[in-house]
């Protein structure tokens, strides 16, 4: 076919209707001048007719070959049965909203949860050549993540340049902002002047940082994010003339980052890391290394490199430091923790069993309908339409359903992303960005197609099978056949799915439970945190901070509302990252263990139980002998590995930070008691050895307030800040919570789509209720003879109500069976999600099965009651 | 032409020359309504062509699309608007082609018939 006649062919199907006013003009014209010639050689007017009729053949077979000439016939075809289809819906309009919602919730659903999968897992990271973007770190043991030292880091840079284009080191920070109105605090990083050539971010405004401004004596500057820029700063077009005073300091904005990834993180802004000289340890690791491969390097190759160069440098360093592995692990798997990994996808597997029943019900319906329409599709096939022609048009028909069901879906994932991303995005990692993109859209479409075809071929096969005789001969009647098995095996399948949906969201829900009764070993009710960070112009030295912080409990302590103050590095219920040696005199290698600095609050404000010993209180300052207090796991450890029996009163060495500079001093420090181990980490990890040292002994900058109130906990937040501006009118209070929030973040992050699966597994058992009904709904309309006779036989209402309610009940039972199999197979991959519940809990499995079960007899209860309540008169009559 | 498939009621004249005919036709005769061309190409033929006289319907659609002929719109004899049909020039070009196929085919075919009694 030459390109002009398709394109002509194309173009026909839009002057469809003109073509074929103009060939019935044609055909009449012809026929008019055929009948003038026959009458001119004599025939009648009657006879001529005839005679041009004959002559001229078949009118309907030639329209028949012009348009299949002229254009595309499937693609008219199409169109037709699109049109048709379309009317169809129209004239049942019930029938139509409940697929389309159907489907609607179904696609929906799933299209959200794909766009979480997407952004999360899925997509490249938002920066170019995202796979060169790697971490590095140095490996002490497999699977042990340790930081690196300023040396260290400087030492990769010069000698790894063969394999990265950019290596750069980050530390977070925290400052205080202030302006006129007051201070806020401000999230942010310390980083090497190469931190945005690894991350390939230009400046939207100004520039990014030049490669002397990491050296020691460049000006104060810092880049915003472009969040930053437009909320704190207000959006200020004239930013780059500014200088805000971060921490007393007046620091000039040298740039602001385009919008994007690094809105989504919290960090504000990123100021140049300057290497102090007594930050320049070897044995001090604080430094989060970033690197951008050079091209065509692997992470493999980078590694071996870097190890190379780790071998080279330690060879006169002890054999601890010699045996450590560096890693280099792109970004992009980073990101996604396998905790986080599971929970997307197993929530995103209980989104496809959505699915999956909403296309089971989906047939249903159609099914149903397909039976009502039993008669017109047999007219059809009698009047000569092909059976092929029949299967394309219900297939176009569900098409027409499955594409707006598609739409409506999409809105609602519109809607579902809308609502749910601020609640998921703390648990995403900032390079995701969920959204309705194209990807995602054609997932969507994808889906709806794989709908349609699912759904649709079945019913369309099987009605176009049945027997045209049998269709139009009405007084076929019952429910037996290949249409009803497969309509009751369907409503079997339904009920088996939604069993495992509602067996996965129980066993989530029970470990949630179990979760909140778990003894953390901290009383955390009416407990608020906040986050004190003082900034080191203001307290230079431990000594002030430490009366800070003394004057600020003691002040906290007489505001209205509170009950008890406790301050602390660290949260309760929360990752200690601070990791310290002690050493034990006699045994050679030191104790690692997690160092936390309290107050003497603390362990009374958190009712944290004094096991041997005393506790710490005020009388150990900076002039008293040093002390510490440990907890069991430490005392266990030390028990095992140094053989002490009892701890308290013994003297070992700890390593211990210093208030600003990053050098350690290792005191002598005696311990005086012995605490109850406080859970710091997600349940099934043990407790780790915890030392605490007094806060006024070795002050932080940072520390964290732990607040009792009385019953209203929002009541006391004013006087909480009225306190705090009293002793220091400049320092900003942020992070604030409450200990459950903290509590529900540490503990339940495994069990956390409970909820989600919970909703999915509800709309999966209200979609098999309903295909349920369906079922026997129709199987009662189609059997109104047979009750109606059996009624007449004497059969009383009960035995009519119990022989349909039977027919619900052997169907929710066989689903049932089905559903244990499935569930038994499927539910094992949520073991890792689950706290001391097992896979298999017993409990969660029989309130799922007793819970279907009902609904199984609610769905069966509603058409039993019609068919009771049928007058078997009427019935006989009305078949007639 | 007794071997006629039924079930392709439109192929009663040997495939692919019903186009040579109406385009030879319109060559000899100038500008033709359908009917015109139909009973033209009838009376030429004689009673050895089955055709039916709407099977040039299809056939005129098709050529138009080609390129090959041209419709306006004219006045039949009974005062009715139709459509004339004239030949393109590529029209033109592509009816020596057709012809030129025809003889190469009748050609082989001959030569074949010969060569075999």
């Amino acid at each position: 076919m030459t390109v002009r006649r398709a394109v002509e062919r194309l173009l026909a199907l839009v002057r469809r209707r003109r073509l074929d006013r103009e060939l019935e003009n044609e055909i009449l014209a012809h026929l008019e001048l055929a009948e003038r010639d026959a009458m001119a050689r004599g025939l009648s007017p009657e006879e001529a007719r005839r005679a041009a009729r004959r002559r001229f053949g078949g009118i309907d077979q030639m329209k028949e070959e012009h348009r299949d000439q002229r254009s595309f016939r499937w693609i008219e075809t199409l169109l037709r049965d699109l049109r048709y289809g379309l009317a169809a819906l129209r004239r049942a309009p019930g029938f139509t909203a409940i697929v389309v919602s159907v489907l609607a919730l179904g696609i929906g659903a799933n299209v959200a949860m794909f766009s979480v999968v997407d952004a999360a897992l899925l997509k490249p990271l938002p920066f170019p050549q995202p796979d060169r973007i790697v971490r590095l770190w140095e490996a002490p043991q497999p699977g042990v993540l340790n930081a690196t030292s300023a040396p260290d880091f400087l030492d990769w840079k010069r000698l790894a340049n063969t394999v990265f284009e950019a290596l750069s080191a980050e530390q977070s920070i925290s400052v205080a902002l202030t302006d006129k109105d007051g201070a806020t605090r401000l999230s942010g990083k310390a980083v090497t002047a190469d931190y945005f050539q690894v991350f390939s971010t230009r400046a939207q405004l100004g520039r990014t940082f030049a490669p002397e401004e990491d050296q020691p004596g460049a000006a104060p500057m810092i880049v915003l994010s472009h969040a930053a820029w437009q909320s704190d700063f207000g959006g200020d077009p004239d930013i780059l003339h500014r200088h805000p005073i971060l921490d007393g300091v007046p620091h000039q904005v040298i740039g602001v980052l385009p919008p994007g990834a690094f809105d989504r993180d919290e960090t504000r802004f990123w100021k140049p890391l300057v290497f102090t000289p007594d930050q320049q340890v070897r044995d001090i690791h604080w430094l989060t290394v970033y690197g951008r491969l050079r091209g065509g390097v692997t992470a493999a190759q980078a590694g071996e490199r870097m190890q190379a160069i780790h071998a080279a440098l330690t060879e006169t360093r002890s054999i601890e430091d010699r045996k450590a592995t560096i890693v280099v692990a792109p970004l992009a798997r980073l990101l996604v923790g396998a905790g986080l990994q599971r929970s997307i996808y197993v929530a995103f597997g209980a989104v496809a069993l959505v699915l999956l029943i909403a296309c089971a019900n989906t047939v249903n319906l159609l099914l149903a309908k397909a039976a009502s329409r039993g008669r017109e599709l047999a007219v059809r096939a009698a009047l000569g339409a092909s059976r092929g022609r029949l299967i394309a048009q219900l297939l176009t028909e569900s098409m027409v359903l499955c594409l707006l069901g598609g739409v409506a879906g999409i809105a609602l994932a519109a809607l579902l992303i809308r609502v749910a991303t601020p609640i998921w995005a703390d648990s995403l990692p900032f390079t995701a960005d969920v959204k309705l993109d194209l990807r995602v859209l054609s997932f969507a479409g994808v889906v709806a197609l794989g709908v349609a075809l699912l759904a649709g071929t079945f019913p369309a096969l099987r009605a176009s099978f049945s027997n045209v005789a049998e269709s139009l001969n009405r007084s076929v009647r019952g429910s037996s056949g290949a249409h009803a098995r497969l309509r009751r095996a369907i409503v079997i399948g339904e009920v088996a799915l939604s069993l495992v949906l509602v067996c996965g969201a129980l066993l989530l829900f029970r470990s949630l439970l179990k979760l909140q009764q778990l003894d953390t070993g901290v009383r955390i009710e009416n407990v608020i945190t906040m986050s004190v960070d003082l900034p080191p112009g203001a307290y230079p030295t431990p000594q002030k901070a430490a009366l800070f912080y003394r004057a600020m409990a003691q002040r906290l302590q007489a505001a209205p509302g509170v009950s008890q103050v406790g301050l602390s590095t660290v949260l309760p219920l929360q990752w200690i990252s601070n990791g310290e040696g002690i050493l034990v005199p006699g045994i050679p290698e030191q104790v690692h263990v997690r160092f936390k600095r309290v107050d003497p609050g603390y362990f009374r404000a958190l009712g944290i139980p004094v096991l041997a010993g005393r506790g710490i209180t005020g009388q150990d300052n900076d002039g008293t002998p040093r002390v510490m207090v440990i907890n069991q796991a430490l005392a266990a450890r030390l028990a095992e590995v140094a053989r002490m029996k009892d701890p308290v009163g013994k003297v070992v060495r700890v390593s211990t930070p210093g208030y600003l500079e990053t050098r350690v001093f290792i005191p002598e420090v005696e311990i005086v008691g012995v605490i109850r181990s406080e859970r710091v980490s997600s349940p099934g990890d043990s407790d780790p050895p915890v030392v605490y040292v007094p806060l006024a002994q070795a002050p932080s900058p940072q520390v964290k307030l732990l607040i009792r109130t009385g019953a209203e906990m929002a009541v006391a937040m004013p006087a909480i800040r009225e306190a705090v501006r009293e002793i220091d009118p400049n320092l900003p209070l942020g992070d604030v919570e409450t200990m459950q929030q903290v509590r529900d973040r540490t503990l339940s992050g495994a069990s956390r789509p409970a909820g989600l699966i919970g909703a999915f597994a509800a709309i999966a058992v209200l979609l098999a209720g309903i295909g349920l009904y369906g079922v026997l709904s129709h199987t009662v309309t189609l059997q109104r003879r047979e009750i109606g006779i059996r009624m007449a036989l004497g059969a009383g209402a009960t035995e009519v109500l119990s022989h349909v309610l039977r027919n619900a009940l052997s169907m929710v039972a066989v689903g049932l069976g089905l559903g244990l199999l499935a569930t038994f197979a499927l539910t094992r991959v949520m073991k890792n999600l689950l706290f001391e519940v097992s896979p298999l809990d017993p409990v969660a499995l029989t309130v799922a099965c007793v819970s279907i079960a009902l609904i199984g007899l609610l769905a069966g209860f509603l058409p039993a009651r019609r068919a009771a309540s049928l007058d078997p008169v009427e019935t006989l009559r009305e078949e007639g | 032409m007794s071997a006629i498939d039924m079930s392709k009621p439109q192929s009663e004249v040997p495939y692919g020359t019903l186009d040579l005919l109406i385009l030879k036709t319109l060559e000899a005769m100038g500008p033709l309504h359908g009917y015109a061309i139909s009973r033209r190409i009838e009376q030429v033929s004689g009673d050895s062509l089955q055709l039916s006289q709407g099977s040039v319907h299809p056939a005129l659609i098709r050529l138009e699309q080609e390129g090959w002929i041209r419709t306006d719109w004219g006045i039949s004899e009974t005062n009715r608007k139709v459509k004339f049909y004239s030949l393109t020039r590529a029209g033109k070009k592509q009816l020596l082609v057709e012809v030129a196929n025809w003889e190469k085919a009748t050609a082989l075919v001959a030569h074949f018939l010969e060569s075999m009694s």
